[in-house]
């Protein structure tokens, strides 16, 4: 089949070990999910909620397990060879939260997005975008599915790191959540967990002269998603 | 973020060997009014529209299949010069080999996209990209017509006026910079960017910086940082061989390729590299396999070399496996076959085949046909293998024919010890060691000793005398780069000096044209074409002109 020439190029499939096997097919899958999504982009909203509700819900699931698999390859990927992020340059926040902002309001949802800048935020700062996107992009995901009415992806400063924040206003995390991670222990339970862990995962491997990077959560009149990166 | 940019006027192609993303990004960016889109499913096929069609926009998957992958096709396109820098190219990639994508990139893409994405997302990222191109147009306008210093200054409004741009901006000032000879103040800026944060490439720049000043063991140091945080990242390899090999530590610039290669094996250039190194090393195993990957990997592409054929039968040749040898030239007749450099290779292994099979006449009249070929060509054909024809010519007692050849090749490399040595194991294996002492004194006393005593006089103050003697060397060596350089070098600071008579000026331009051509990467060009503007800048200066009249 052609699609699994898009699969992991470099790795003749003799030499895959029982781990790695796993690893090509959540690629697999996740590439066929893909193009479902792409598949489903080609049919146009009619405006009947009959019709486009259960298209903008299906749409919505697609990308979330994809998502998913997308996480579960990369902490994968993370135990078997470290992660480095080889990508790291300078970029605009202003910039990163407005593409934050499309990738919310790309699944059509009836909330309100809003983006802040806070005063003090550089022009630029250093870091992987499109690792930090990827993880910031899961917690957009679930604020939208949460949120009573809005959602705020935010910029600010805290002491010598970006923070860059999710919010919304939801009834908030768990206490059980917040209590993981802010002992960083594991989440098992369902989805939810792995997202963290590639978040955590992604803010970690953001260092600076010896600091790392970090994820936070917390209420504050519903739930807030922060990473920080110094 | 802006709505600026007219998407209407815009042509774009993209790459990927997959149909339903083809489609899938027509359709993306039919969605914000592309319509002038034209799609192709592989690299080659992209390299033959890029060659008819004007486009702004490429975007390529970085996997397109077994072929070309999208970081090759960019490299192959802006080596050709099928696109500019202002050609926006934007490469597509899946999370999981990202990181690593970008690590084993030689020339940065304007962005990465990662696989999955939406319509939206592309619109603002090409968005982004084609606002950033606006305010560097004037930069990358002047930098690819060559005008160094006013790409500089345009560089240096969009560093003051442009915050969002400040980091790019730097990153371009140091090429720039580099490309101007200006190292003393690229090394201080890629100082300066490391501060702000050690992001590879500006550590690279900086390694690269000490590299062409010859400070090779700050740019070691520089280079073990680099790669112990960023195994993956390919060019600090490249770059520490080129800091190595100025140490003379081959055994060590070796072992360097040979990790490059294991990161990244589809560079043809790096394979040949490591062919080379391991073939001076004398690890014919090593250079085997490396000329063998330089002749895959370069099949099909602007990096393809007929040399490398010659190197490979070279190395099975001298393993005593002619066979090997033979079915190297069958396998790759074709490619040989399309200009003189490939036919002058086939002639000379074959001769060298012929010649090892005791066919003394077909090898006679073979070797006979190299020659010919090779002075109609003007005389140009790498040195080995005009070293390969001299063996032939000894091995069948030619004498005069090998020994003219010798002198030739030698003469112009009377500071290339292997190559030297080379020619003294030829005729040592055939009973005949004298007499290339006598041909390679002949050929290179002459060139060493005007070029030390230039050098002496130089050091002395006598400039005229000096680079008098040195210009002699460089016409008694032509095709060497390196007197061509040090007579270049001379004759600069004796126009500073004595000012620009007798056509100095014309005759320094000329042999560093010529050095350029022979040695188009060598670490002193850009210290030379420095010098050669400042020197041009003050002969226009009014005041000057008049002392400088002679």
């Amino acid at each position: 089949m052609h699609e699994t020439a898009q699969l992991d190029q470099d790795v003749p499939m003799d030499d895959l070990k029982d781990e790695d096997l796993y690893a090509a097919l959540l690629h697999e899958m996740k590439n066929n999910l893909v193009l479902m999504a792409i598949t489903m982009d080609q049919v146009p909203r009619t405006g009947a909620p009959d019709h486009d509700q259960p298209l903008n819900e299906a749409r919505r699931l697609c990308q979330r397990v994809s998502e998913r698999l997308m996480q579960a390859l990369m902490i994968y990927k993370s135990n078997v060879g470290g992660l480095i992020l080889n990508a790291m340059d300078a970029y605009s926040p202003e910039d990163f939260v407005a593409e934050m902002a499309i990738q919310a309001r790309y699944l059509q949802t009836p909330l309100q997005v809003d983006t802040v800048v806070e005063e003090g935020v550089p022009s630029l700062w250093f870091f992987d975008r499109n690792m930090l996107e990827l993880a910031l992009v899961n917690a957009v995901h679930n604020s939208i599915s949460y949120a009573r009415s809005r959602v705020v992806i935010r910029a600010r400063m805290d002491g010598d790191m970006l923070c860059i924040s999710v919010e919304d206003d939801s009834d908030g995390y768990p206490a059980h959540i917040l209590k993981a991670v802010a002992e960083n222990k594991p989440l098992t339970s369902n989805g939810t967990g792995l997202g963290l862990r590639f978040a955590n995962l992604i803010a970690r491997a953001h260092t600076k002269n010896g600091t790392c990077g970090a994820l936070s959560l917390r209420n504050d009149n519903g739930s807030v998603f922060e990473m920080r990166v110094p | 973020m802006t709505d600026q940019i007219d998407f209407k006027s815009k042509r774009a192609l993209v790459i990927d060997d997959f149909p339903g993303m083809r489609t899938a990004f027509k359709a993306a960016l039919a969605s914000f009014g592309m319509s002038r889109v034209d799609l192709a499913a592989s690299g080659d096929e992209a390299l033959m529209r890029v060659k008819n069609t004007k486009y702004d926009i490429i975007i390529s998957d970085y996997n397109l299949g077994d072929a070309k992958d999208g970081q090759q096709v960019l490299e192959e396109m802006r080596y050709r010069k099928l696109i500019t820098l202002g050609t926006v190219y934007l490469m597509v990639t899946a999370e999981s080999v990202y990181e690593r994508v970008v690590a084993a990139a030689e020339l940065a893409p304007d962005d990465y996209l990662i696989k999955p994405f939406n319509g939206e997302i592309l619109r603002n990222r090409l968005e982004a990209i084609l606002v950033k191109k606006q305010a560097f147009r004037e930069v990358h306008k002047s930098f690819a017509n060559g005008d160094l210093e006013r790409a500089l200054s345009e560089c240096n409004v969009v560093i003051k006026t442009n915050p969002k741009c400040l980091v790019d901006a730097m990153r371009l000032k140091g090429e720039i910079l580099i490309a101007m000879g200006d190292l003393q103040a690229a090394g201080e800026l890629y100082s300066e960017i490391s501060a702000m944060r050690a992001v590879p490439w500006s550590r690279l720049g900086l390694a690269k910086t000490l590299h062409l000043q010859r400070k090779e063991e700050e740019a070691e140091e520089v280079l073990s940082v680099v790669l112990e945080n960023h195994p993956g990242l390919v060019a600090a390899y490249d770059l520490l061989a080129d800091v190595q090999l100025a140490q003379n530590r081959s055994m060590d610039a070796q072992a360097t390729l040979t990790r490059a290669t294991q990161v990244s094996a589809k560079s043809a250039r790096r394979q040949r590299r490591l062919g080379e190194v391991a073939y001076q090393n004398k690890d014919l195993k090593t250079a085997e396999s490396a000329f063998k990957g330089a002749i895959e990997k370069g099949r099909y592409s602007v990096f393809a070399n007929p040399n490398d054929v010659g190197s490979l039968a070279r190395v099975y040749l001298e393993q005593d496996q002619p066979r090997a040898a033979g079915e190297v030239l069958i396998a790759n007749a074709k490619q040989l076959a399309e200009n003189d450099e490939g036919k002058l290779v086939n002639l000379v292994v074959k001769s060298a085949l012929s010649s090892k099979n005791g066919n003394q006449r077909e090898a006679q009249a073979l070797v006979q046909e190299a020659l010919r070929l090779r002075k109609a060509a003007g005389g140009r054909c790498s040195p080995d293998l005009a070293m390969d024809m001299v063996q032939v010519c000894v091995g069948l007692g030619m004498e005069q024919e090998a020994g003219q050849l010798l002198e030739e090749v030698a003469s112009n490399a009377h500071d290339s010890t292997d190559l030297l040595n080379r020619a003294k194991d030829i005729y040592r294996d055939a009973g005949k060691e004298s007499v290339a002492q006598t041909i390679l004194q002949k050929a290179t006393g002459k060139v060493a000793q005007l070029s030390k005593q230039g050098a002496l006089l130089m050091q002395a103050g006598d400039l005229v005398q000096g680079a008098d003697l040195l210009k002699k060397a460089s016409e008694a060596a032509p095709r060497n780069p390196r007197v061509l350089m040090n007579a270049v070098w001379a004759t600069l600071r004796l126009i500073a000096q004595h000012g620009n008579s007798g056509g100095r000026l014309g005759n320094a331009k000329r042999m560093l044209g010529d050095a350029a051509e022979l040695a188009p990467d060598h670490p002193r060009l850009a210290e030379l074409r420095s010098a050669m503007r400042e020197v041009e800048k003050r002969l226009k200066a009014p005041e000057l002109n008049v002392a400088c009249v002679e």
